[in-house]
């Protein structure tokens, strides 16, 4: 979830956001100084005395103020922006830890790699990151184009069926970092949110280590009543919990639903009564998702299977 | 057609060194050779737009005023197009 | 003083001239140029006509295209709003884009050079009034039955930029998005056939002695307008139709999972996309130009640096496509040569902002409507220029790309740098069409609405954006802070809205159509369209000394209109104008133009029902309305290329022209070298997009072998090639028979359809399969073209035999047989190349 004020874009969290804020802030002062330029011609030429408006009326002008002046002002921006590009893009070590995220109809899904790039962790809107530490991300669709920003954390970069872009982003203290689809990818496109989480190292190790056991490990028990509606029900059919029958691919994976911080890819709060909410008819919330609505449920068995749910963390 | 090459000469460059130095960057991306191959192109466009400075402004003193004002807006197309190539070429020194 | 043609300049300082007028002479000359009456105005081409009809359906989409915007601002006045479902939403917004760039902006820029053109120039119409009246009613029709397409929930929904895959078959199955690329792509063709009529206009029918220097910078504008359309088109018509055969035949053009590519159909968009913003900004820059100088009473300061800043933005706009794609990950140094181009493309801008104040300054303007909104257009498109630098810098641009910061970016630029302008032209040029100029008092009121509104709608919106609201979506979340901004920018839309609401009632009361009893040069401009003018234009065509003419010749305006200049009448009682070569404007020959007729509507309808049809898939009413449009628009044309009795005459002061010429430099050859410039483009970018695609998805190429067909393709083509030059120098010699010169072109035009049956037989022998891979699409689109280049071969060699067989060929050189020709000769080097290219870029590099 975007968090709107103070504006993301000049509220920087990390290396490759922070000379983009710098740069903006560069920017509007020189659209502001031009502007200012203009107006005092537009003004003089308009308003001025006939002393003014002589020396504004006249072939010089349009050299000085349509050629010098933004030849000198654009030739130094140039500069500037083609150095500070070139060096937030510089080449990929290959040592730093690597994610892949997919872009599908209207949700992330995420894959902590291994070093041989071999997904390990399984996750779906919402990324763990360790701070000061940056992490490469492989970006890619599986349907149509889409585009990964978290503003705090870098600029985006889409991501298109067939190719595959990579991004680092890097946080400096822990928190969270909203982040939107950015590409127009049809349907509810408006509704598809995402969280980075930065942790500080060992807590970030911690997670980890827990994650990787769980994927490795059997499933918590949890309400055996919800355990078993989730299968009849049908949620298996698209949604993966690590260790159980259920590994549906089509929706998010759910083995860490419990502790996600956000529903229906960033876009609501997770507790136990949103769960509920979206369980039951997701479509009120985010109309067109890929996920049917379950009205047929009775509100005690929705109560099971969002207990149960809430046990996978 | 003479003065449509006299007026659009010095932009037919600046387009024809854009189209060129895209072409390298798309077919070679990534290499130090594709930087060297852009100066070179990058020094043809400029000697190209030099030459067409140099014949224009002989040619804005011709008597016959309309030949005049040709040469001259050739020439300023020229001076624009140098800038521009200049620019042009600054990614593969600058990045 | 040189002379460009031969034409002695001193000729043309008999005018004018002295003694009385015969009496007649403007009672023949009202006579050959009168309108139809009642329903017959439907048959009119007049460009009177036809430019206000155009001007009218491009203000009309305009209004329907902003209730649209304010709908959708109403969605987005607060957070998580019902007033449109998504779907809706998402329709509104596409349409809104495509709406305002395609049946407004373009088709308003050649609505006003349809009207303004030929009596800026002081030509009698444009040279080919039937092709204008073909281009208003193909987009007239075919763009009202598109916009109605939202009324029955079938309106596209893949916004104006149509993404594959999101616009591919498996995501969006109906026919919404079938819709735009038919509809739009067909929308384009009409643009094209204006830009023709356009291009040819400003080149060959200027006053005489209007050389390129004393050209009114509209008419600079228009030039290059024009010719920017014929390369930047073809890239998205190519697009379209890539597209819709994907989408109809499923070839895999974009399909990566078949080695086709989502960014071939970006790079092809918005090659054509990006020039797009200046196609719409230039003619308006142009209007500025010589509004600023009119209502500055001085001439414009710097008009050759306006002029170079016209054609330099003309060239660098077609190398700053990719700054809309910044954020697809393209390699590092390409996206810096772009980044360098979109800096460059902003100096001209530069020089014609500084050009307007400076011509303010010098001259003393007054507080009326147009000039307020000139005023206010330069400052908003000033705010606008500057955010575009901004997003040029690629890394600011990384953040700020697809949100609402750039829909700030691009409303700042195109309101303020077209749709302010075209205010200020609509205020300006009122009184030329109509008995009563618009009020001054209600315009300051719907000034002050538009320019307040347009501020106050847009301005907060760059916060919205940097606040990380991205564009194109239905609704957004509460508690964001993303509220003030957005509640505020509704509250501007609609004050944006009251101001062109009020415009409507001040047109409604006060604009009158006429063409003689003008309200007049209100605003005193010193250019040739404020003389006094029938449907004919002016009585005499004048004799062009300086830039604003009426300022210069006092007597000028009396002695035109008492025929004392050229043409002064009708020299052969037919409707015709004086063609002038392209640099000096030195008179070259009498064109005799044709009159109404309504062969050019029911092929503009025929040819919009085919489109239609195939997209509501009605395929044999399709075929049908397509198979009637082409005798149609042959109907049409049967009337021209005539000769007269006289060979040559009088148009005043002892000058004698021909009524007849062909060959290069004529109005006719211009006008199918610039449709060969059309088809070589869309040829090109079908160039580009096979190698594009073989370089991105080499794995999925294979060789085909057959290289062998190539030399027996390429023999025909030259063999096609060979027979129309034989058929042209029978022609030419007096002993050939009646028939010996068509035949050989004939059978030239057979040569090349069995050229292209031989290429296509060759391709069917290996096996290849264009729904299998890319390569396949594509050298199946290679063929596709070269077809349909063939096909219309065929149908001018046989509309060329029913000319021959009605002895309706002039000899020795007739104008028909050499536009023929030419298209014959480019078919031929077209299918060699096709033939060439498609077996020669092998499989396996």
């Amino acid at each position: 979830m975007l968090e709107g004020w103070p504006p993301p874009i000049l509220d920087p969290a990390g290396p490759y956001a922070w000379p983009v804020t710098v740069l903006s802030w560069v920017l509007l002062a020189m659209a502001a100084a031009v502007l200012l330029v203009v107006f005092a011609a537009l003004w003089l030429a308009l308003f001025g005395g006939e002393r003014a408006r002589q020396r504004v009326g006249g072939t010089r002008i349009v050299w000085l103020g349509g050629i010098v002046f933004p030849l000198v002002v654009l030739t130094a921006l140039l500069v500037y922006g083609l150095t500070l590009t070139a060096s937030l893009s510089e080449r990929i070590r290959g040592d730093e830890m690597r994610v892949r995220i997919t872009g599908e109809m209207w949700w992330w899904r995420v894959a902590y790699l291994d070093g041989d790039g071999q997904p390990v962790i399984h996750d779906a809107n919402e990324l763990h990151i360790p701070v000061g530490e940056p992490v490469v991300l492989e970006l890619e669709s599986a349907d149509v184009i889409h585009s990964f920003w978290v503003p705090r954390l870098s600029g985006k970069l889409d991501m298109i069926p067939g190719r595959r872009n990579l991004m680092r982003i890097q946080a400096d203290e822990p928190g969270q970092f909203g982040g939107q689809c950015a590409e127009y990818c049809g349907g509810p496109h408006a509704l598809m949110g995402f969280v980075v989480i930065a942790h500080e190292r060992e807590a970030f190790e911690r997670l980890m280590a827990a994650r990787r056991a769980r994927e490795a490990g059997p499933p918590p028990a949890g309400d055996p009543r919800g355990a078993e509606l989730f299968a009849s029900a049908g949620c298996a059919a698209c949604h993966r919990i690590a260790g159980t029958d259920a590994n549906g691919l089509a929706g998010p994976d759910l083995t860490h639903i419990g502790s996600r911080k956000t529903l229906g890819a960033g876009i609501l709060p997770n507790n136990r009564g949103t769960l509920m909410g979206w369980i039951g008819n997701s479509q009120a919330i985010k109309p067109n998702n890929r996920m049917p609505p379950y009205t047929m449920l009775s509100a005690a068995e929705l109560r099971a299977i969002t207990a149960y749910l809430e046990e996978q963390r | 057609m003479r003065a449509w090459a006299i007026v659009l000469g010095g932009l037919a460059v600046w387009a024809a060194h854009f189209f060129v130095l895209y072409g390298i960057a798309s077919a070679m991306p990534g290499r130090v050779g594709a930087r060297w191959l852009v100066l070179i192109v990058t020094l043809a466009a400029i000697a190209a737009d030099g030459l067409i400075l140099w014949r224009t402004i002989g040619a804005g003193r011709r008597a016959d005023a309309l030949e005049a004002w040709i040469a001259r807006l050739g020439g300023l197309g020229a001076a624009l197009s140098l800038v521009a190539v200049v620019w042009q070429a600054a990614p593969a020194v600058a990045m | 003083m040189k002379s460009e043609t031969g034409f002695d300049p001193a000729l043309l300082d008999r005018f004018p001239t002295k003694g009385p007028r015969p009496d007649d002479e403007l009672a023949r000359l009202e006579e050959a140029w009168r309108a139809p009456k009642g329903w017959g105005l439907l048959t009119a081409v007049n460009n009177n006509y036809i430019g206000t009809f155009y001007v009218g359906a491009a203000f009309l989409f305009f209004l329907l295209a902003g209730v649209l915007a304010l709908v959708m601002r109403v969605q987005l006045a607060l957070p998580l709003q019902g007033v449109l479902p998504q779907e809706t939403y998402n329709q509104f917004f596409t349409m809104h884009g495509t709406l305002m760039m395609f049946l407004f902006a373009v088709p308003m820029m050649e609505a006003l050079g349809v009207l303004l053109l030929p009596q800026m120039l002081a030509a009698r119409d444009l040279p080919f009034p039937r092709l204008s009246a073909y281009a208003f009613w193909a987009y007239f029709v075919g763009g009202t039955c598109f916009f109605l397409s939202l009324f029955f929930g079938l309106a596209p929904n893949g916004g104006w930029f149509m993404y594959p895959p999101l616009t591919g078959t498996t995501y969006s199955p109906g026919i919404n998005a079938d819709f735009w690329l038919l509809g739009i792509g067909f929308i384009e063709i009409s643009a094209i056939a204006g830009a023709i009529e356009i291009l040819v206009g400003v080149l060959k029918t200027r006053a005489p002695g209007m050389t390129l220097a004393r050209m009114p910078l509209f008419a600079w504008a228009m030039l290059v307008f024009a010719g920017m359309i014929l390369i930047a088109f073809p890239a998205v018509i190519l697009a379209t139709l890539l597209l819709e055969l994907e989408r109809a035949l499923n070839w895999p053009f974009f399909d990566a999972t078949r080695g086709g590519d989502p960014m071939l159909w970006q790079h092809l968009f918005w090659f054509f996309g990006h020039p797009e913003v200046y196609i719409i900004f230039l003619p308006a820059a142009g209007l500025t130009s010589m509004m600023v100088s009119a209502l500055a009473r001085t001439p414009l300061v710097g008009y050759q640096l306006v002029v170079l800043a016209l054609l330099a933005t003309a060239f660098i706009s077609f190398g700053v496509w990719a700054h809309h794609m910044f954020t697809t990950g393209m390699p590092t140094l390409s996206i810096g040569f772009f980044a360098a181009a979109s800096m460059a493309v902003s100096l001209p801008a530069g020089v014609q902002v500084f050009a307007w104040i400076a011509t303010l300054a010098v001259g003393k303007p007054r507080c009326n409507t147009p000039t307020l909104f000139v005023i206010g257009g330069l400052v908003t498109f000033v705010i606008g220029g500057l955010t575009g630098v901004m997003v040029a810098m690629v890394p600011f641009d990384w953040q700020v790309h697809d949100t609402h910061f750039i829909v700030a970016h691009l409303h700042y630029v195109l309101i303020g740098g077209a749709v302010f302008p075209v205010f200020a032209g609509l205020y300006y040029w009122t009184p030329m069409m109509s008995r009563r100029a618009l009020s001054e008092r209600l315009g300051k009121w719907v000034f002050w609405l538009m320019f307040a509104g347009m501020q106050v709608t847009f301005l907060p919106m760059h916060l919205t954006g940097m606040m990380g609201m991205p564009r194109r979506v239905y609704t957004y979340l509460p508690g964001m802070g993303l509220e003030p901004t957005n509640l505020v920018s509704t509250a501007g839309a609609f004050m944006i809205g009251a101001g062109v609401a009020l415009f409507v009632f001040d047109l409604a009361r006060n604009f009158r159509f006429a063409v003689e009893g003008t309200a007049g040069n209100v605003y005193g401009g010193g250019t040739l369209e404020w003389l006094p003018t029938g449907l004919y234009s002016t009585r005499s065509i004048p004799v062009v000394r300086s830039r604003e003419p009426l300022w210069d010749q006092p007597d000028l305006a009396r002695d035109v209109d008492e025929g004392r200049y050229l043409l002064p009448g009708t020299a052969t009682g037919l409707r015709e104008t004086i063609i002038t070569s392209p640099i000096r404007a030195e008179p070259q020959y009498l064109q005799i133009m044709p009159g109404p007729s309504a062969w050019p509507l029911l092929g503009a309808l025929f040819t919009a029902g085919f489109f239609l049809l195939l997209t509501v898939q009605a395929y044999t009413p399709a075929v049908i309305s397509g198979v009637l449009a082409v005798p149609s628009i042959m109907r049409w044309l049967w009337d021209t290329d005539r000769t007269v009795a006289e060979p040559e005459v009088d148009v005043g002061g002892g000058i004698r022209l021909r009524t007849y010429a062909t060959g290069s430099g004529t109005h006719g050859w211009w006008a199918m070298v610039m449709l060969l410039v059309v088809a070589a483009m869309v040829f090109l970018m079908t160039v580009f997009a096979f190698l594009f695609v073989r370089g991105v998805h080499p794995e999925y190429w294979s060789d085909y072998g057959g290289k062998g067909w190539a030399l027996p393709v390429v023999g025909l083509y030259a063999g096609a090639a060979g027979l129309v030059w034989l058929g042209r120098y029978l022609l030419r010699r007096e002993g050939s028979t009646h028939w010996s010169p068509a035949t050989q072109v004939l059978l030239a035009g057979a040569t090349i359809a069995l050229a292209w049956a031989v290429d296509f037989t060759g391709w069917r022998g290996t096996g290849f399969d264009p729904e299998l891979s890319a390569q396949g699409a594509l050298v199946m689109a290679f063929l596709a073209q070269q077809g349909l280049l063939a096909a219309v071969a065929l149908l001018m060699v046989l509309y060329l035999a029913a000319r021959t067989s009605r002895n309706l060929i002039v000899r020795p050189r007739s104008v028909t047989l050499d536009v023929v020709s030419l298209f014959l000769l480019y078919a031929a080097a077209q299918g060699a190349v096709t033939a060439l290219i498609t077996r020669l870029v092998p499989g396996g590099w």
